[in-house]
């Protein structure tokens, strides 16, 4: 308590606001760098090792530092991976819009009908709540619920609208679909019910004075006010759903491969540098996405 | 559309929304008091809590064999808290050294924030390549951790950032030019300032982890963490008892969300009677 740190003797040399500046750049790059080097050395680095090993020489149960684009090649004249290719993006165009169709609605009434702000806190906590119970329990979930003798089949057959259990519900496309639009789209609505919300709510009313209908107020201010919150959804539901493959693996009964299911696959059976060339495509059509979204808009400035 | 029917319809829209949501675990919670005989699915042909016990090891031994959850839940634990430990220091170090301005101050920041996009799946494969590279043996203390980290310290980062963004720097300066020290500074003005934020941050971090997958799934070598147990009933039939464990991981998860609440209420109940009137960061 009695020690003094700060009693610091003034410099002659340089003023002392200029000191202060400097002395606390340096602060921050210390204080930054274990972060930054963590960063680096566990994230940034492993990545490369990704590329890099992507060009290695594969045999049949190992690996060798011997550069090749022999993996590349066989990825790419192989039917098997490249139909992977057109199946991720197919599950993420459905899934991206099957999230926006069925999040927008729950977006806006959360932030634009619900006036209590306790009660809109309390409509967001419940479609948080979901996300307290593992991931993997979540998926496995979807399995009494759409299989042959599961809930839903029950139920039509209890209403008499099918006299057959429905067995497109599981082990299917459809249940992928479904399950991977379940998980993450509240990954939609968070950001868009965020958007919406903090439209002034002095704009609507002036709109409204001057006689402007609800679709015209919706398309003109709500719709384009929205829009960051859109992207960010965007960019979280994409980035989930690109590099999923715990959904496709419990749900589609191996119907489904996706580029994430051939990288777990090939590692299964010691093919890394197969799984690299995947990791490898993966990265790049997730970069574009991300690119395209950030063209729309600047996620920092938004945040 | 009559905007009067609108609101209405967007409620009852809402409520089905939510429906969907809870949905498959309230049908998960209810499948997990099947009887011994029952199978995954419907009708229950008797309640009982036969699954929660044969989880816990407590029935005679049966056809379907136990789940291996005793170890992999210790191992997942204090993977969590070390993770938690971890990136909580990062992320309030960084923060902190965000509220300087800085040169380079937005790769930085989007270094830190790719650590919670980049998939799982791909960092795994980077790390397991790694460490088969520089022949390093792959377990969920050393090669999972570190990959922890580096997807929840980007959430404690941002977490913390939100409560720099809005807490008074003044504050701390009076206190260092009324000749408090660094560390007294520290323990009373910025400490009950950014501690919401630490708490909000250890909950984020300590749950992410706990239920991270696909990041372990190459890391963890040949010990399992909980989620990759659970994975590994995936390949094979399953029974009520991973819906049992379902229920009671859930109720665990609750009880940490409650003890996070408590917590804060104590906290901001303490803070503003300390405080005053002064509206306090939560």
């Amino acid at each position: 308590m009695t020690t003094m740190t700060n009693d610091v003797p003034a410099k002659p040399a340089a003023s002392p606001a200029v000191e202060r500046e400097a002395k606390d750049r340096r602060r921050a790059l210390l204080l930054l760098s274990p972060g930054v080097l963590w960063m680096v050395l566990f994230m940034l680095l492993p990545l490369g090792m990704v590329i890099y090993v992507s060009f290695w020489t594969q045999t049949t149960f190992a690996i060798e530092p011997t550069l090749t684009t022999d993996s590349w090649e066989r990825f790419l004249s192989s039917s098997t991976y490249l139909t992977a290719i057109g199946t991720t993006l197919k599950a993420w165009l459905i899934v991206l819009v099957a999230t926006i169709v069925i999040g927008y609605p729950v977006a806006l009434f959360i932030g634009l009908f619900v006036k209590s702000q306790t009660l809109q806190t309390a409509l967001l906590v419940a479609c948080v709540i979901p996300f307290w119970t593992s991931f993997l329990i979540r998926v496995i979930a979807w399995r009494p619920m759409l299989g042959t003798e599961g809930a839903i089949n029950n139920i039509l057959m209890e209403l008499g609208l099918v006299s057959e259990p429905l067995t497109f519900l599981l082990f299917s496309e459809f249940s992928v679909y479904v399950g991977m639009t379940q998980i993450y789209c509240v990954f939609m609505v968070g950001p868009i019910t965020f958007m919406i919300a903090r439209i002034d709510a002095s704009v609507i009313e002036a709109a409204r004075d001057l006689g402007a209908s609800f679709s015209t107020i919706f398309f003109r201010i709500v719709l384009p006010l929205s829009m960051p919150g859109v992207v960010v959804g965007t960019i979280f539901v994409s980035v989930m759903v690109l590099g999923e493959f715990a959904t496709a693996a419990s749900l589609s009964g191996r119907k489904v491969n996706l580029l994430g299911n051939i990288i777990v696959s090939q590692v299964g059976s010691l093919k890394w540098a197969f799984a690299a060339v995947a990791g490898v495509v993966l990265t790049i059509i997730i970069s574009t996405v991300i690119t395209l979204a950030l063209r729309v808009v600047d996620l920092r400035k938004e945040m | 559309m009559e905007v009067r029917l609108l609101r209405p319809a967007l409620a009852i829209y809402a409520g089905i929304f939510l429906l969907f949501l809870y949905g498959p675990m309230i049908v998960l919670a209810i499948l997990s008091f099947q009887s011994q005989g029952g199978g995954p699915q419907f009708p229950i042909q008797e309640w009982s809590t036969y699954w929660y016990r044969h989880l816990l090891g407590l029935t005679e031994t049966s056809r379907v064999s136990q789940l291996p959850v005793g170890d992999s839940l210790i191992r997942s634990l204090v993977l969590a808290f070390m993770t938690t430990v971890v990136s909580v220091t990062l992320g309030t170090m960084s923060a902190e050294a965000f509220r300087t301005r800085f040169k380079g101050s937005g790769p930085v920041f989007y270094l830190i924030i790719l650590g919670m996009m980049v998939p799982g799946v791909l960092v795994g494969l980077g790390v397991a390549l790694l460490a088969n590279f520089l022949d390093i043996g792959r377990a969920w203390w050393s090669t999972s951790f570190v990959l922890h980290v580096v997807y929840t310290f980007p959430f404690a980062f941002l977490v913390m950032l939100a409560i720099f963004n809005r807490f008074d720097r003044s504050v701390e300066e009076a206190s260092l030019s009324l000749g408090v020290s660094p560390a007294q500074t520290f323990r009373r003005v910025t400490f009950p300032l950014i501690f919401p934020g630490v708490l909000s941050a250890m909950l984020f971090s300590f749950t992410l982890s706990y239920d991270e997958f696909s990041r372990t799934l190459f890391t963890s070598g040949g010990d399992l963490t909980l989620p990759l147990s659970i994975y590994g009933t995936f390949s094979v039939e399953i029974y009520p008892n991973v819906f049992a464990f379902g229920v009671l991981t859930t109720l665990f998860s609750f009880t940490l969300l409650a003890i996070y609440g408590v917590l804060m209420k104590r906290f901001t109940a303490r803070s503003k009677s300390r405080f005053g009137g002064q509206e306090d960061a939560q």
